[in-house]
């Protein structure tokens, strides 16, 4: 074990809302406990499934967000169980969960209750609203707090394009994904504090929050100008329409394109592409010029004329020529991939940034990603893939509790 | 009273920056007798010094982290390469001065700011000092750029071997495409996140803002948390190389799962899902209109019993008790009639009413909020303090900020200053940490060290 967080002790009792922080503790050298009730996290509820068979250890969600860890089943209704709880927490140098608020210390078992205990405990409630204010026992998905935080009401359609289209949720679970990465942010900064003083503290997230201060320019945008932004097709919503950025390639993928000529350097070496192809032979003419006149914000004709040239040429070429094309001319451009279509970029293999996992159903290893950074002398590592429920339960309770 | 604390360690351990040639020689009273100034708020990261070469949005939103937490976080800017985010919309005003962005002002709180000419041999010499007293060096250049100023990781090793270095690139720093660069919208399209947005038929909706630019420093601050950790325990500094295509990667786990593991690619027909459920599949899972203009409920119903509730909550309507809308199974399969009659609905009836509504049975809704609606309507934020002002010279005396998340009991991160004025802390840095007298610092100046 290699991770910056050899040694550090996870007690993690979490559903799809809070099982990411686990993980991200996890891959990098923690030792986190799962512990679940006798039917499972209802995080192995949720699928895809393994040839869409649904099963405790059958969901690929579940695999992917906790691998590292180690499974411990616990019947916190049961003195037995509630015994082992306390005793593993005071443990621990970290707790994690994701319950309502309050609910754990109804029956002894939350922050509230224990942390005052335990002096250098870290505590790290996540949950929907935080644990306090009229909201704190509202329910919310991944949706909702994607909805509430303001993140969709960001993202959507241009209302000539498609008439009447809601704000659009990112699918992927990324209002989750945020109040983990934010409460891991909370975590380390206390077990850095911790590091200086030995003292633990309780860490309150909330995804609405994290949520919130995930919009980029839609706050500034208020607080500066009382101004709301306006949702767009495929870029950023903004306060005046903006061009378009995604444009139909040869082979029914989207180009993803910014920044057209905004600099005569740039201009040039775009040019040359495009008439090397045999477009654009008309913008040699000193109209196209001065980069004012290709901006599609002033609204010239030369800008009209240079954006349905960028058209017919992607039209004709496939998204990737584009992209690379685009690239190799130090245009930050891209194509739109499903997730899986990143597989096939022998630059991720160059990096190492694949890993392997099997489980229930699939023997042989398959793909997933790895890491989200690369540490020079601490790597990630897959130690273990996500455990089997309970797989851990009598190893681990001889081994912290004996 | 004893003697008053002093710090340890000798002269370097004061914060003040020793060049090598002296460092034989004896520190000078005054230096000897820097008494320890208790950090004012106990911070999680007080103490910790950051050199911020970051600009645009994800090396800033890693250093906010940062800064938010306590840390001191000095912003390293040059005016021949400014900060596009110092001009960038909304601004204070009919012009741009590099001081009244919103947006830049949003995500530079709590930080410092000097002004030093790299292309100046004393203005990299600097450099080199402020690296050599600083724990964290993070720059979220093209990859190559660093090394073309001779600072790579081994480089800054030389002058500082404890130093953690944080680089956000687009492609990374290795592999045959580090030269290719991206904005957030190209790491959001390259790794799939776009194209997960959307409804199903129509071109990608993708994301309105560059949530990767968020996110690529969400993972920086993280990672160099986690390096602070390993070095208190070790002292063993280290390079972390973030790309910020592959951190939106690993928020796509399960869907490429779903590929390598059932063969199923999110491109196909019938996806993205809308608004829709993907997995878990429920129903009803959607947005609804409601009275007024663009005004929007998010609901999402998990089982049998949130049904029955919400169907309570809409009054007991006949369509809703058809058999069709029973099971969740049933439900999914006819969507389309269902999200009609909920629509009915909530189309003449008020976002907020109908959120408190279904809450209070127990229901998961919400509103779409605008940043408008979340400062102005939303009683949560209001009820936890979330939002605050702080004075900027050209911002207003009361600039307005949100808070910072999550919450610490103890030591919780704070709001202390706006963003700093370009260069507003050139003097205070270079006199009083890296070791130019007043004269020095005038001489520097004329010969253009700082701009």
């Amino acid at each position: 074990m290699s991770g910056p967080l050899t040694g550090v002790r996870v007690i993690e009792y979490t559903g799809p809302l809070g099982q990411l922080a686990g993980k991200l503790l996890a891959d990098m050298g923690a030792d986190v406990v799962a512990i679940e009730p006798p039917d499972g996290s209802p995080a192995r509820a949720v699928g895809p499934f393994v040839d869409d068979v649904p099963g405790p250890d059958r969901s690929l969600n579940y695999w992917y967000h906790n691998t590292n860890k180690r499974s411990v089943v616990l019947d916190l209704r049961a003195a037995e169980g509630v015994a082992a709880w306390k005793s593993l927490v005071a443990k621990a140098d970290i707790v994690i969960e994701d319950c309502a608020p309050g609910e754990l210390d109804t029956v002894g078992l939350g922050h509230a209750s224990l942390r005052p205990v335990i002096d250098s405990l870290i505590w790290c409630s996540i949950t929907p609203f935080g644990q306090t204010g009229p909201w704190a026992s509202y329910q919310a998905t991944d949706m909702v707090g994607l909805a509430l935080g303001g993140p969709m009401m960001m993202n959507g359609y241009d209302a000539e394009g498609v008439p009447g289209a809601p704000p659009i949720r990112g699918h992927g679970d990324q209002g989750y994904n945020t109040a983990c990465h934010y409460a891991v942010q909370g975590i380390l900064a206390a077990l850095l504090y911790r590091d200086k003083t030995g003292q633990g503290q309780h860490v309150d997230a909330s995804m609405h929050e994290a949520c919130s201060s995930t919009t980029e320019v839609g706050l500034p945008y208020w607080f500066t100008q009382r101004k709301n932004v306006i949702r767009q097709t495929g870029r950023h919503a903004a306060a005046q329409r903006t061009e378009p950025w995604l444009h139909m390639a040869a082979d029914g993928r989207h180009a993803l394109i910014f920044g057209v000529g905004r600099d005569n350097a740039s201009w040039k070496r775009i040019k040359e592409w495009f008439q090397a192809d045999g477009f654009g032979k008309q913008l040699d003419e000193p109209r196209f010029d001065e980069p004012a006149a290709r901006q599609p914000g002033r609204g010239s004709p030369e800008a009209a004329e240079v954006m349905s040239e960028l058209s017919r040429f992607i039209a004709a070429h496939s998204a990737d020529e584009v992209y690379r094309g685009g690239q190799e001319r130090r245009q930050s451009w891209g194509v739109v991939r499903a997730p899986s279509e990143a597989l096939g970029d022998p630059h991720w293999e160059d990096r190492g940034f694949w890993t392997e996992v099997s489980g229930e159903g699939r023997d042989a290893p398959v793909r997933m990603p790895g890491a989200p950074y690369a540490f020079s002398a601490t790597p990630w590592e897959l130690r273990r893939p996500a455990p089997k429920l309970g797989e851990h339960t009598a190893e681990l309770l001889a081994e912290w509790l004996t | 009273m004893g003697v008053p604390a002093f710090r340890m360690a000798g002269c370097a351990a004061t914060g003040i920056y020793r060049h090598p040639a002296a460092a034989q020689t004896a520190c000078t009273d005054t230096e000897r007798l820097l008494p320890i100034i208790p950090a004012m708020p106990d911070l999680p990261l007080s103490g910790i010094r950051v050199c911020d070469l970051t600009w645009i949005i994800a090396g800033p939103t890693a250093t906010r982290v940062l800064a938010d937490f306590g840390a001191d976080v000095i912003r390293v800017e040059h005016q021949q390469a400014i900060d596009p985010i110092r001009v960038g919309r909304p601004i204070n005003g009919e012009r741009t001065t590099l001081n009244n962005s919103g947006f830049f002002n949003y995500f530079n709180r709590n930080k410092r700011s000097m002004l030093l000419n790299v292309r100046h041999p004393l203005g990299m010499e600097l450099l080199h000092r402020l690296i050599a007293i600083s724990d964290v060096v993070i720059e979220n250049f093209s990859s190559g750029v660093l090394d073309s100023w001779e600072l790579s990781y081994e480089a800054q090793k030389t002058i500082n071997p404890g130093v953690i270095y944080c680089s956000i690139s687009g492609f990374g720093h290795s592999g045959r495409d580090k030269h290719f660069t991206t904005w957030g919208p190209t790491a959001q399209a390259l790794s799939g996140l776009t194209l997960m947005s959307g409804l199903p038929g129509e071109p990608p909706a993708g994301w309105g803002y560059s949530y990767m630019d968020h996110t690529a420093g969400y993972y920086g601050a993280i990672a160099i948390l986690m390096a602070l950790h390993h070095r208190n325990r070790t002292g063993e500094g280290q390079h972390i190389d973030i790309s910020q295509v592959e951190a939106g990667m690993v928020l796509t786990g399960p869907a490429i799962l779903d590929y390598t593991v059932n063969g199923r690619s999110f491109r196909r027909p019938g996806m993205p899902p809308g608004n829709h459920s993907w997995e878990p599949a429920i129903a009803p899972h959607n947005t609804y209109p409601c009275a007024g203009e663009d005004r929007w409920i998010a609901i999402a119903v998990r089982n049998d019993a949130e049904w029955l509730a919400m169907v309570r909550a809409m009054g007991e309507p006949a369509w809703a008790n058809d058999g069709r809308f029973s099971t969740n199974a049933s439900r999914l399969a006819h969507q389309d009639e269902l999200d009609a009659g909920i629509a009915v609905w909530t189309s003449t009836r008020d976002e907020y009413r109908l959120m408190h509504l279904l809450q209070a049975a127990g229901v998961p809704a919400g509103v779409c909020q605008s940043p408008g609606d979340r400062v102005e309507k939303d009683e949560q934020f209001r009820a936890r303090n979330w939002w605050a002002a702080m004075p900027h010279a050209e911002m207003g005396e009361a600039s307005e900020f949100d808070g910072v998340t999550p919450r610490l009991s103890h030591t919780p991160g704070t709001n202390r200053t706006a963003s700093p004025l370009l260069g507003a802390h050139t003097h205070e840095v270079t006199t009083d940490l890296l070791g130019l007298s007043n004269e020095e610092f005038a001489e520097y100046e004329a010969m253009g060290v700082f701009m």
